[in-house]
């Protein structure tokens, strides 16, 4: 990423910025009419995101395209935020300098890698209609906004700044606006519909981001409305240090040049992530280098030999130096529920499944697949799936074949999920649309274009792995489904047409009517379970039943398990049968004997969740004859549950932020043995300070 | 059997029905109702009565399945229907039957065709008439002309003497859908023979060309798969008037099924078999042989025809030399004719040439 940067940053003085511009703008993402407009918009977006992220907002964004002049294809782009607003001496530097590059060093997940920002689209603008852009934003604590006209000097390279100026900011329905956001660009673009387009960005931004209100006016005048469907900000992500597995030898030799460090010593341990103070020895004798030696010194062949170690091509004692994985709190994973909301929000269906797997590594850098699945309702049935991908939180809308995320939806066999797939090869068929989120500290694209993931056989696994997760549920689920209304289907029978047919019969006779129970007992020979998971309007809370009922001739002993989401931070309230905890997020209760024809209920609430979080529970159990509508308990389900919640356990992502902050604390106090005295990184970790549209202020 | 039961009569038959299930409730297990198996496997010949009816087979419905569940459910409803229908004096026809069900919640028909086949299946397990039941056919009967008088009973229980050739338009007369003697009583007759017919332009194209006096026979006018009514009463005036029925259809295998249920008995319909069949029926053509020997325009045989076709090799009522070489001699010709393919010759080709031929090979003509 860091690449363009340098390049756009050191070539600016040289070359033209037009010149530059007309050369790049494939990669820019301005290389056609139609797709300029999708990244105004984008860049437009993903800085409103950013910004209110960071202030811990709820966003709010308008966003309204107007054709000015059909015929020479000039639009006008209106994008309004929410977020804190830009002080009045910042507008200029924000929107009219390129590049500042502390962002390129941050080792953290973000949605800013991509492109190269909103100074991007005033150049944009400037260069097609040669107009400048408008800029109006307030902060809360003063009285008015500022705005400001900015352009591009183009001979001078500079930015230009006119008509600047205060005002009272007004809202729609006439009151004064607190803070936020607004800029109105004009640009030569093409607005149209379909797979890439406008609408389709904002609608894939809105499933990732079900925090945000998006409002997007066409130029038909047509209102799209995506509502809010969590008051969940998405969680703050902290800044790593590089691990040493992610390093590549220029950045190597930068951070050395760059270091105030006392010595070697020092520099590993303070700069890089996963570095022990025995991995810090060990890296130091495998690259042959003194650990004492002053950083003014390590130079040429020391940097190269230094990285070899680094990269386990210089052994200690024979092996590669080990070291400790990368902290991945630096991530932030949208997570299974709210993925759940934002799909079910945007497409109509019967059955969402979510999948968030644990963190992984690769090349030093954390990474987190995240995938989603959404099922029947009014989608076509004959069409390929509909693919949303994602990185980072940023939608990727070209070069979807070319893409690891189509790549690894494509080396399933959906047919034996549910799906048709001609072949077993390809994209699958059938009414259904599949997200994939990657997110990581640094994503591997293509090309410069950055609209397609680059192949990683560690992301190819961990995608592919949730893919067959999501599948085996989607499976469940139409197989749940047909169980399920054959049950239903007995259920009629016994409760209504059954005693229907005892009385009719009784009636025309003349006679009593009979007893039912040895007949239902004979029709059903099962035992079968019910349950519903509801939300309750007046406790705020989702109440489930859970009902079985003995249809056998016999005494029936069972253990029914439950899944509830412990890992969302649910709580078990009201829960009067007891049981206890089996594993994360399932439940058990023991039933020690259930006699003919009769019928057991456990009931509880889950306190702690939002409406619409959990709509669906599975039920398990343990024991010799099956039960209808409940799944026997798979141990190995089990074992893999607990092994999840290890990791989580030893990652700390579950745990609430502050213990994990301690936790981690603890770790570096413990290896910084050396030096007592706090030593400030010389490479600073940028501390993600970050202006609404980008740079720094 | 065509001795019509009592309400009595039927009411007992219908209980027993009732009776079974009931029974099986009280003894704990699920309700049931015992039906013959109605598929080309269990009919055979009764030499008795020289018809095929149904065999010993026995399917049980059984309510373990929603489906079947309901099906008893709306069993127990028809019977209530049909006692309420005979304490009032009343009839009723079952489209009449499948709308007045929509009030019966959870025992109503889902479609026009279960409530027939659930007025079927009483006649089979109770032995009864639907006449008994007081439940009419939609369909209507056949039309008739020809030197024959006959007398019905009108609504007003006055019996009307008509003569099918003398009192009636160029439609002929409309047989109605109780042919039972309280209804219609056959008089007397100047024909020699019946002849049946499938299609209605031929029909009218043999009145048209006075075929019924110039041969002396009866006209009867099948419209495609004949109503009960219409087999019924050929069946009566072949018995009681000692008259020779000979059918005149299309050349396909459709046409192979409608013989033999007007001869032998429609699968069905076999529990009846006995009072609708005319086992002395003949099949005049359009025969494979006519194809070919009258070198008349054909059509190639549909996929759907050539099943048919295989499926009658092994049908039992088809189990004799003459069908078997004509079912074969088809699928190898792999064509077949419609009756008025005969007009590549002019329209009175059938009336004197092709008919007369035909008959004369009977003795008819």
């Amino acid at each position: 990423m860091s690449g363009i940067a340098q390049k756009l940053a050191s070539n600016q003085k040289q070359v033209a910025i037009s010149e530059f511009f007309e050369k790049n703008k494939h990669f820019l993402g301005f290389d056609s009419l139609a797709r300029s407009l999708i990244t105004a918009v984008k860049e437009a977006v993903d800085n409103a995101l950013d910004a209110c992220e960071e202030a811990r907002i709820l966003p709010t964004i308008k966003i309204q395209i107007t054709k000015l002049d059909t015929k020479k294809d000039i639009v006008r782009m209106v994008v309004e935020d929410n977020g804190p607003g830009i002080p009045q001496k910042s507008i200029e530097k924000v929107f009219g300098q390129l590049l500042f590059g502390s962002r390129f060093h941050a080792i953290r997940q973000s949605r800013g890698q991509q492109g190269i920002g909103i100074t991007g689209v005033v150049m944009y603008c400037q260069l097609t209609t040669g107009r400048t852009t408008h800029v109006r934003s307030k902060i809360a604590n003063e009285p008015t906004a500022a705005f400001v006209d900015i352009g591009l000097d183009t001979r001078k390279n500079k930015a230009t700044k006119a008509n600047a100026g205060r005002e009272i900011w007004y809202n729609e329905d006439g009151t004064g606006k607190e803070h936020g956001t607004e800029v109105t660009a004009e640009m030569k673009a093409k607005y149209q519909k379909g797979r890439q387009s406008v609408w389709q960005y904002l609608r894939m931004t809105s499933i990732v981001n079900p925090h945000a209100e998006i409002i997007f006016v066409d130029p038909e005048g047509e209102r799209h409305h995506w509502t809010r469907v969590t008051e969940r900000l998405p969680t703050k992500v902290e800044s790593i240090k590089p691990h040493p597995h992610g390093i590549e030898l220029g950045q190597l030799q930068r951070m050395i040049a760059e270091s105030k460090d006392l010595n070697l010593n020092h520099f590993l341990l303070n700069n890089f992530s996963g570095v022990t103070n025995r991995a810090r020895k060990e890296l130091c004798q495998a690259a042959e280098i003194e650990g004492t030696r002053k950083m003014k010194s390590v130079k040429g062949d020391d940097i190269r030999a230094l990285l070899e170690s680094f990269q386990g091509e210089r052994l200690f004692n024979g092996l590669p130096v080990k070291l400790l994985k990368p902290p991945t709190n630096c991530l932030s994973p949208i997570e299974e529920m709210l993925i759940k909301k934002g799909l079910s929000k945007t497409i109509d269906s019967r059955f969402v499944t979510t999948l968030t797997r644990v963190p992984s590594v690769t090349q030093g850098n954390p990474f987190q697949v995240e995938v989603g699945l959404i099922f029947g309702g009014g989608m076509a049935g004959d069409k390929p799936v509909e693919i949303l991908r994602f990185a980072n939180r940023v939608p990727l809308m070209y070069q979807q074949g070319g893409c690891l995320l189509t790549k690894a939806i494509e080396s399933v066999d959906w047919r034996q999920y549910g799906l048709d797939q001609p072949g077993g090869k390809g994209v699958p068929k059938g009414p259904a649309a599949i997200l994939v989120h990657l997110a990581s500290t640094n994503v591997q694209f293509t090309s410069e274009a950055k609209e397609a993931l680059a192949d990683n056989a560690e992301v190819m696994e961990e995608a592919r792995k949730a893919m067959l997760e999501m599948g085996r549920g989607l499976r469940k689920h139409l197989e749940k489904k047909k169980k399920m209304a054959k049950t239903k289907e007995k259920f009629e029978l016994i409760n209504d047409i059954l005693p229907a047919i005892a009385e009719k019969s009784a009636q025309i006779l003349e006679r009593p009517i009979p007893e039912l129970s040895g007949s239902i007992t004979r029709i059903m020979s099962a035992v079968i379970s019910e349950s519903t998971t509801e939300w309750n309007k007046e406790t705020k809370q989702t109440d489930v039943e859970i009902i079985l009922f003995n249809y056998t001739s016999r005494v029936r002993a069972y253990t029914i398990l439950a899944t509830w989401p412990e890992k969302a931070g649910a709580t078990m309230e009201k829960n009067e049968t007891g049981g206890r905890k089996e594993a994360l997020g399932v439940w058990a209760w023991k039933l020690e004997s259930l006699q003919p024809g009769e019928k057991t209920t456990i009931t509880y609430s889950l306190g702690g969740l939002e409406r619409g979080d959990w709509t669906e529970t599975e039920i398990l159990f343990r024991g010799s004859q099956d039960v209808i509508g409940a799944t026997k308990m798979d141990e190995k389900f089990l074992q893999e549950i607990r092994r999840q919640e290890q990791i989580l356990g030893e990652s700390g992502v579950v745990e609430p932020e502050a213990e994990t902050d301690q936790k981690q604390a603890e770790t570096v106090e413990k290896t910084d043995e050396p030096s007592e005295e706090k030593i400030e990184p010389a490479v600073a970790p940028p501390d993600g300070q970050r202006t609404l549209f980008g740079g720094d202020v | 059997m065509s001795r019509m039961r009592t309400p009595e009569e039927t009411k007992a038959a219908m209980h027993e029905v009732v009776e079974e299930m009931y029974d099986r409730i009280v003894k704990g297990e699920p309700p049931t109702m015992t039906l013959p198996v109605r598929t080309k496997n269990n009919i055979g010949f009764d030499k008795k009565l020289g018809v095929y009816k149904y065999g010993k087979k026995k399917s049980i419905r059984d309510a373990t399945s929603l489906g079947s569940a309901k099906q008893l459910l709306r069993a127990l409803h028809v019977v209530e229907f049909i006692e309420e229908m005979l304490d009032a004096g009343k009839s009723s026809t079952l489209r009449e039957m499948y709308y007045i069900s929509e009030a019966w919640g959870m025992g109503k028909f889902g479609s026009q065709n279960e409530s027939n086949n659930l007025a079927e299946d009483l006649e089979i397990v109770t032995k009864c008439l639907r006449e008994d039941f007081k439940l009419r056919p939609e369909e209507d009967g056949a039309r008739m002309i020809g030197n024959l008088t006959l007398r019905e009973r009108n609504r007003r229980g006055e019996w009307m003497r008509i003569n099918a050739r003398d009192d009636v338009g160029d439609s002929g007369y409309g047989v109605p859908y109780n042919v039972e003697l309280e209804k219609i009583e056959l008089l007397e007759h100047d024909i020699d023979f019946i002849m049946a017919i499938e299609t209605g332009g031929m029909f009218d194209r043999l009145i048209e060309n006075g075929f019924d006096e110039a041969y002396r026979c009866g006209l009867l006018h099948l419209k495609g798969q004949p109503a009960r009514s219409t087999r019924r009463i050929m069946k009566r005036m072949s018995e009681e008037w000692d008259l020779p029925v000979v059918v005149f259809l299309d050349g396909d295998p459709w046409s192979f099924r409608i013989f033999a249920s007007i001869a032998y008995g429609a699968i069905k319909t076999a529990h009846i078999s006995e009072y609708l069949a005319t086992p002395s029926a003949t099949y005049l053509g359009i025969t494979a042989d006519d194809i070919v020997a009258y070198d008349l325009p054909s059509d190639d045989l549909s996929k759907k025809d050539i099943e048919a076709l295989n499926a009658e090799l092994s049908d039992p009522r088809f189990a004799d030399s003459w069908w078997q070489d004509q079912i074969n001699m088809m699928l190898e010709l792999d064509k077949k004719a419609e009756q008025q393919s005969l007009a590549k010759y002019g329209l009175d080709f059938v009336t004197e040439t092709y008919l007369p031929e035909k008959l004369a090979e009977l003795g008819l003509a």
